[in-house]
């Protein structure tokens, strides 16, 4: 099975719970008969639960526009239905991903990140009807005043609705297809009943979160013209935070292998079930090449048509820099074409923030202002953390990409000082004796204080170059390399290692784990035995220059938390225990999968908490929401009822950032390297 | 190499050399051991260096000269990668030697074999099968001979071990400079390891006070452009305190970066450690637990620096951070009953609210 199709009844739990947060009790119900049975027809579905068949399409329908469950196609006799794991989890990100857009793309570019999220998949011309709907609204009552409650939810629903048409034609299964036109009430009606509050769970916490922003928002952030939508969109897509959605990725990843093998068989192996070693390589290789192509797919940019501006693209591709896409605007009819966000990318994003925030702790502000100019510049060109279906190495032995990496992984000091804003102290976080070898000017005095202070702002670009390049090399030299030196060019020239870090990143996390549990001892054991491989009690002594007697709590309590494994092996006949030998490891990877399967248990107690305390207050909640209160509440609410409403507020705010610091941390620990091999 | 067949005659002249009584011409075996001789003590010589010193004429003849030797126990058979060769022992030692029982040179070989390691006096009877009596009596008189010393396991402190007299005890029974009566001296060591991370601090790490450029002052001193220090400050985003009496301690500027070796030196010049001296070995077994401590970090193979953390965050992670990621019942609580989310007196804690009773 796929590596992000493996799940867990924690992540099931953790899913369902959010599925219900966000779209409601019918769409849940659905989906944890999927999550807790797995591979299901429609009939076993309905065997399953005590919903309607009506109810079941609905819901149904719900969860594959917003792709939370593959369907295994029409083409079959039956269509099987199935849980799509990582859409699901991603749920959770909604305001990341909207804060994400917006450091990088601006609040218009969010904007339509956000209204992506709600809808879906959604067809352009539907993605536009939503911002530029045409002569006569029926549904415009979501212009009211409810800020993030009833209003979005509406806002998503009549994003179902609208996109009707579209979503049939795209991957709803023919069997669902009768439960299209009253999409709409199912949103509107009693799926959605329960709990104003949902998606204010979403918006929360984070800076601006998902439906927070009405589509036809007012004010400077407005987008004006449909062109300027478009131009977003393309923006967006050309940068792979958002993708063209086609049939394929409604199947489940197995569906997918099946297809490809067969299609491998059919036309490498001239239809011949593999036998040997070489057929059984040719149809692997056949496998992943399709995987790799179906993929890439996905990621094409395609060609828009604009209604003016002539030199709309030109602009971009100035903007764009040598992205080599070039200014063609050859007419299609794109409003057909279907667009979701892209998950892969965001997980991208993520590692950029959290690389960033790393090299701030340990090398400070500036340093880390360095590296994320840097990160970005390469974003752009990094579809993806870690690549599920690599290039097999050749038979020949020959390495993939022996001679030099490709361009788009390089950035030169130069790209950065030419980048980085004028108002940054960028001789921050340096030695003032590299600063005066590049400037030139005074002396370093003993206190170490210039004799000649000097305006950062003033440099000239080669001096400021040579200064970020001192930064680099501070960011290379880091134990945990960030950056990796490449060539010359550019003053000098860098590539960055993810791989290497990532799994860096996790060991991190292990051991702040640790440290947090146990304190600097569990955490040196760790580090000695990641260090050193299985070692027995007096190894480990002699590593860490301690007493026997001081490790063995230590040991024992790390084993418990399974962190450390430990293994006999006897070495007399009658296995007594006082004559084997006790080893002591570490596995990093099962390390990593353990603290990942707590942590989803730890969102799932803060949803679970959230849920309690949103009960016990939920009556003065409600009285909040009444029409007749909302905008009156000082004179209808109590001083009391007041006080709680907003110690609610502070209590949920605080659970949200912890879920999504979790969140992070899920992140680190499975989104940014595939599984490791274990010792 | 020859190859004609050996003469007998040879064989019998070396017999005859066999013999205390002094003989005028100087037997083969003989003449190979002063050869062997001259090379440094220790040396370990292979078949090939032997036949080398042309003492013998052919591969038959080496070999009854080697046999001899070790017979005379003037050379120790040992082998290197499964193939032979041979080391020397004084005259004097393959003397006593000579003149060993057969119980005593069969101890005497097991402890050899085992050299700087030792061994304890009850895996040598295990290992020999001689009775209790005639192992202490024999111990005994290889010690008083000057062939064999016990010392006291560090790591066993009961236990006696045994190996041959010249030798130096291993780390792991003796210890090294960190060790004492048996175990790591953790005071020493602790104060050790503070002298050396101060001392890795001066080497790689440079304090700079606030205002170490402080250039928006020596603007205003000099009246002239005094509308840019307006503009300026801002807009900056960010800036870092330019008070004198804060400091930060940064990586400085193409240090000359600590190694094990230099370390080593530099502790031992200062004789901070009285009357022991640190070997390399030693030094490097401490500087990497200090990086195992995360006191120091190691740059490119075998340089060290201090580990420096821009920011003094207690932040760990989201998860451990809340409640559940260090509660002592995570594994009990569920969904529901008596140990959950609803009753979690922890939660109420953290949040100051109030968890339903049970
Ligand atoms: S909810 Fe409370 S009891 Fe349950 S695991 Fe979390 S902290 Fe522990």
């Amino acid at each position: 099975m796929a590596y992000t199709q493996r799940e867990t009844p924690v992540l099931a739990e953790l899913c369902t719970f959010l599925v219900e947060d966000i779209y409601g009790e019918l769409a849940a119900r659905v989906y944890s008969i999927l999550a807790r049975y797995g591979r299901q027809t429609l009939a076993a579905v309905a065997r399953a639960s005590y919903l309607s068949g009506r109810q079941i399409k609905y819901g149904l329908v719900i969860l594959l526009q917003q792709h939370l469950v593959f369907h295994s196609g029409n083409d079959a006799p039956t269509t099987y239905y199935e849980i799509d794991w990582q859409n699901s989890y991603a749920i959770v990100r909604f305001g990341k991903v909207t804060k994400l857009v917006e450091d990088r793309f601006g609040r218009k570019a969010a904007n339509v990140m956000t209204n992506l999220l709600a809808l879906g998949h959604t067809r352009i011309a539907d993605l536009k009807e939503a911002y530029f709907p045409t002569a006569t609204e029926s549904d415009d009552d979501s212009d009211d005043g409810t800020a993030n409650g009833t209003g979005s939810k509406r806002k998503r629903a009549n994003g179902a609705q609208v996109n009707g048409a579209a979503t049939r034609k795209n991957g709803v299964p023919a069997e669902l297809s009768d439960a299209k036109p009253d999409s709409a009430v199912v949103a509107n009606g009693d799926g959605m009943t329960n709990g104003d509050h949902k998606p204010s769970k979403a918006n929360g916490v984070t800076h601006n979160a998902a439906p927070d922003h009405a589509v036809q928002e007012q004010g400077a952030d407005e987008i004006t013209s449909v062109d300027e939508l478009y131009d977003l969109i393309e923006l967006l897509i050309k940068r792979g935070w958002v993708r063209t959605v086609n049939e394929t990725q409604y199947m489940s990843p197995g569906d997918m292998h099946d297809m490809f093998q067969q299609e491998a068989i059919e036309q490498d192996n001239n239809g011949a079930t593999p036998t040997g070693t070489k057929d059984r390589d040719l149809v692997h290789r056949g496998i992943i090449d399709r995987k790799r192509a179906m993929r890439d797919e996905w990621l094409k940019v395609p060609r828009f048509a604009r209604t003016g501006r002539p030199n709309s693209s030109n602009k971009r591709v100035k903007m764009n820099g040598a992205n080599g896409w070039a200014a063609s605007s050859a007419p299609s009819s794109d409003d057909d074409l279907v667009i979701r966000v892209n998950p892969e990318k965001i997980a991208v994003a993520m590692r950029t923030e959290q690389l960033v925030h790393l090299v701030e702790q340990r090398l400070g502000y500036l340093t880390a202002r360095i590296y994320q100019t840097m990160l970005r510049m390469l974003e752009s060109n990094i579809p993806r953390c870690w690549d599920e279906w690599p290039e097999p190495s050749l038979p020949g032995g020959e390495p993939g990409a022996e001679n030099g990496i490709d361009p788009h992984f390089l950035v030169t000091a130069r790209d950065v000082a030419t980048k980085l804003s004028r108002e940054m102290d960028i001789f921050e976080g340096l030695d003032p004796n590299a600063v005066v070898q590049i400037t030139r000017k005074g002396h370093v005095h003993r206190t170490n204080i210039l004799s000649q202070p000097i305006d950062p702002s003033r440099l000239s670009l080669d001096e400021k170059t040579m200064v970020v390049d001192k930064h680099i090399q501070l960011l290379s030299e880091d134990p945990l390399h960030f950056v990796t030196w490449h060539s010359r060019a550019g003053f000098s020239q860098w590539h960055i290692e993810f791989e290497e870090i990532a799994k860096q990143m996790i060991q991190t996390e292990v051991e702040n784990t640790i440290s947090s549990r146990k304190g600097s001892l569990g955490v040196k054991l760790i580090r000695t035995l990641r260090k050193k491989g299985k070692l027995d009690e007096r190894a480990a002594c002699n590593t860490m220059m301690m007493s026997a007697n001081d490790i063995r709590g230590i040991v024992n309590d790390l084993t418990i938390q399974g962190f450390v494994q430990t293994q006999e092996i006897p070495k007399v006949d009658r296995r007594e225990a006082k004559h084997s030998l006790h080893l002591v490891w570490y596995d990093r990877q099962r390390a990593r999968e353990k603290l990942l399967h707590d942590t989803y248990k730890g969102m799932v107690r803060i949803l679970q908490r959230i849920a309690y305390e949103r009960g016990k207050v939920q009556p003065t909640l409600e009285k909040a929401e009444r029409s007749d209160v909302v905008g009156k509440e000082e004179q209808y609410l109590s001083k009391g009822e007041v006080d709680t409403l907003k110690k609610w507020k502070e209590v949920q705010e605080k659970l949200l950032l912890q879920l999504f610091r979790e969140d992070d941390l899920v992140a680190t620990l499975r989104d940014f390297h595939g599984p490791l091999i274990s010792v | 190499m020859a190859s004609a067949v050996a003469p007998p005659p040879v064989l019998k002249q070396e017999e005859a050399a066999v013999e205390p009584s002094a003989n005028d011409a100087i037997s083969p075996a003989d003449a190979l051991y002063d050869k062997c001789a001259e090379r440094p003590q220790g040396h370990t010589f292979f078949q090939r260096d032997l036949s080398n010193m042309q003492v013998a004429e052919t591969m038959a003849e080496l070999t009854m000269i080697l046999q001899e030797l070790c017979d005379r126990h003037l050379l120790k058979l040992m082998t290197f990668e499964g193939d032979p060769c041979w080391k020397l022992r004084s005259r004097a030692d393959a003397e006593k030697l000579r003149r060993l029982t057969p119980d005593e040179r069969l101890l005497y070989h097991h402890i050899d074999q085992v050299q700087a390691e030792g061994i304890w006096s009850k895996a040598l009877r295990a290992r020999t099968n001689v009775t209790q009596q005639t192992l202490t009596k024999c111990l005994k008189s290889l010690e008083s001979k000057d062939l064999v010393q016990s010392v006291m396991s560090v790591k066993f402190p009961n236990r006696k071990m045994y190996l041959l007299k010249h030798l130096k005890p291993s780390e792991d029974i003796a210890g090294g400079p960190w060790q004492s009566e048996g175990d790591f001296d953790v005071a020493l060591i602790n104060t050790i390891s503070g002298i050396i991370a101060q001392h890795v601090e001066n080497e790689t790490c440079i304090r700079v006070p606030g205002n170490w450029n402080d250039y928006e002052l020596a603007v205003m001193h000099k009246k002239e452009e005094v509308r840019d220090i307006e503009e300026a400050p801002a807009v900056k985003p960010y800036r870092p305190s330019r008070d004198p009496n804060t400091s930060r301690l940064l990586h400085k500027h193409n240090p000359q970066y600590p190694t094990a070796a230099s370390v080593a030196d530099w502790l031992n010049s200062k004789e901070i450690l009285k009357g022991k001296f640190v070997r390399e070995d030693d030094m490097e077994q401490l500087l990497e637990m200090m990086v195992l401590d995360d006191r120091l970090e190691k740059i490119s193979g075998t340089n060290y620096r201090t580990v420096l953390r821009a920011a003094d965050t207690k932040a760990y992670n989201g998860f451990v951070d809340a409640p559940c990621g260090n509660c002592p019942v995570f594994d009990l609580c569920g969904n529901e009953g008596e140990i959950s989310a609803r009753t979690c007196v922890y939660f109420g804690q953290w949040l100051e609210t109030t968890s339903e009773e049970v």
